[in-house]
């Protein structure tokens, strides 16, 4: 045995000898190193490309327009400022109101909480029934769940707007978290129920005998198993509503209307000279609270929007 | 009876969710289909003219805004499948090499945690011809260069897949890297072994073996595409001109600009008809695909 391994690395070594000088081992190991370093660079190169954006919103946002105007982008800025950051935040313009984004920052805040309470408990309540009780049309209603969640918003945006203008919540930010609740409903409750159907039947059973009720098995049994999926939903869904501009858009009235909308107002101005460090500055500001979330749990954040994604 | 309360219950406590499918979304479709075939113009009208019930859709389709929308739809979704190549390419390199994975996951996914419109106002402003990235090139001496993309109504759209991929190649990266992981780790030490290439490694075993996380990124891709709207808003409101219109786009401005419903009505129905022609032959592939696979396994 080890004469004929011994032999085979001799030939090994035979073959490599008259292309390689070095030893047969050594020249494998540096070969691997080589592409190891290949693919870092082209990696890091990439990496580069995903952070240029970031890197010219942040030192623009802290130029003066004097700087812009001399045209360097990649330029750090020469006297550091954070003149723009308090513009856009207290001053910067939205059609006819000057408030700045600050206005449309507490309006994101106030449709956020809502929207959060409202979708959630409608769909981790729908999820549990469908994965855990036998109700016979459960399986029909989860394929129309699934189509449901594909359907885009433009098809039943009309309708909505007449709906909720009919119940007196168009234009409120009771109405834009309504919305929100209605179109994350299939998505969340395809998620949730994908995370309960895997609990043991057994489970149920023996607490339904234990006299559980639906609601009493989910508060004392179902709900303290689900931290985890908890976690990723909140993080979907505050990074999803935060970010929506959309249902903003369409159902904010007013002075009802998220950061979004008030920075997209911001940057699509064609009048007047564009004051390009306020723009960036607000695009910071809107960018900041998602973007907080995403470094700090960012596992989450990814489990979150593939699970979205996928639904099922 | 408590058995009989087990039925009730959780019937129950379907009932919101139910109601909210039948109004908001299957009541809703219902709606904007009937819509679709009335003259309603600012106000609604409810009642179909049957002799002439396809009048919005035989206008959408005489329509050039509605053919350039098709059109971008088409090169967006084309451009856009870069990203998948792409996420891949990143997925494959972070797969082979442990050293830095998760810093080079998280620099490549942070876009996805940003809004659309701040991408689209960080793109903007890059593109801007006069202090933007052309100037800085044009000061290096790269005087050839042209990257004022978003004036010119034949390079806008390449403008906005390019702020769509760097945005969402992310997200493909970590679908793909899922997929790769969850490969056998006896293949490569097999491939090797073998002396297969590394081309030949990729093209001929790994991306075959990934046929479903392929599938599933396409289908991802195309519901996004369709979906697109706010990166049109952000980057170049529809212009110049109507150059970088995309259907979700004419459709809403066809309600909201020019506040006709029942031809936004026909534009939004026309939208739910290319997502089903996309989608289900997609997911009847994989459910067959699946079947097939389930099958040769028992």
């Amino acid at each position: 045995m080890t004469m004929i391994t011994q032999a085979a690395t001799l030939e090994d070594a035979a073959n490599a000898l008259p292309t390689q000088r070095g030893p047969f081992f050594p020249r494998k190991k540096k070969r691997i190193a080589g592409r190891s370093i290949a693919i870092l660079v082209f990696l890091t190169i990439c990496a580069l490309f995903f952070c240029v954006p970031l890197y010219v919103v942040v030192v623009t946002s802290f130029k003066t327009m004097d700087q812009i105007r001399e045209g360097a982008i990649f330029s750090l800025p020469h006297v550091w400022t954070l003149e723009a950051w308090d513009h856009a935040w207290n001053k910067a313009c939205s059609g006819i109101n000057c408030n700045g984004l600050k206005v449309g920052f507490w309006n994101s805040v106030l449709i956020l909480f809502p929207s959060l309470i409202l979708s959630i408990a409608l769909s981790i309540v729908t999820g549990y029934a469908l994965a855990l009780w036998n109700v016979r049309w459960a399986n029909a209603f989860l394929f129309l769940l699934f189509i449901c969640a594909f359907v885009p918003f433009q098809v039943i945006m009309y309708p909505l707007i007449r709906i909720t203008a009919s119940i007196g919540i168009y234009g409120t930010l009771w109405g834009i978290a309504a919305v929100h609740a209605v179109l994350a409903m299939p998505v969340l409750t395809l998620i949730f129920r994908n995370y309960y159907k895997d609990i043991p039947q057994e489970i149920i059973r023996a607490a339904i005998i234990d006299s559980g009720s639906f609601w009493r098995i989910f508060i004392e049994i179902i709900l303290p198993m689900s931290g985890n999926i908890l976690i990723v939903v909140l993080i979907l869904q505050i990074t999803s509503i935060w970010n929506d501009y959309l249902i903003g858009v369409t159902f904010g009235g007013l002075g009802t209307q998220p950061m979004t909308v008030i920075l997209a107002n911001l940057i699509t101005v064609s009048t007047g000279v564009v004051a390009y460090n306020d723009n960036m500055a607000a695009a910071l500001l809107t960018a900041i609270p998602p973007l907080v979330i995403y470094f700090l749990v960012g596992k989450f954040f990814v489990q979150g929007i593939t699970a979205g994604a996928i639904k099922g | 009876m408590q058995l009989r309360w087990s039925r009730v219950a959780p019937q129950l406590a379907l009932a919101p969710a139910v109601a909210v499918t039948m109004v908001a979304f299957i009541g809703a479709i219902g709606w904007t289909v009937w819509l679709s075939f009335t003259r309603s113009r600012r106000m609604p009208e409810y009642e179909i003219d049957w002799t002439d019930w396809t009048r919005q859709y035989a206008r959408l389709f005489n329509d050039g805004g509605w053919a350039i929308s098709l059109q971008n739809l088409i090169i967006l979704g084309l451009g856009s499948a870069l990203a998948i190549v792409f996420g891949f390419v990143l997925a494959a390199m972070i797969d082979r090499e442990w050293r830095g994975e998760s810093f080079f996951r998280t620099v490549f996914l942070y876009p996805l945690a940003v809004s659309l419109i701040v991408t689209g106002a960080a793109w903007r402003w890059i593109f801007n011809p006069q202090l933007g990235l052309e100037n800085f090139l044009h000061g290096l001496g790269f005087t050839s260069v042209s990257f004022n993309w978003l004036a010119s109504p034949d390079t806008a759209m390449y403008a906005i897949i390019l702020a769509s991929i760097w945005q969402s190649s992310g997200f493909y990266m970590a679908l793909m890297l899922a997929g790769l992981k969850s490969i056998n780790t006896e293949i490569w030490s097999a491939a090797r072994l073998d002396g297969v290439s590394f081309w030949r490694l990729y093209i001929e075993i790994i991306i075959p073996m990934m046929k479903f996380t392929f599938i599933t990124c396409a289908i991802l891709l195309s519901l996004g595409v369709i979906k697109a709207y706010d990166v049109v808003v952000a980057m170049t409101n529809g212009g110049p001109g109507n150059s970088t219109w995309v259907p979700a786009y004419f459709t809403i401005n066809a309600l909201s600009a020019k506040s006709n419903i029942g031809y936004a009505s026909a534009a939004a129905i026309t939208m739910l008809v290319i997502t089903a022609l996309i989608f289900l032959p997609l997911v009847l592939i994989t459910a067959w695909q699946q079947r097939r696979a389930n099958g040769g396994g028992a």
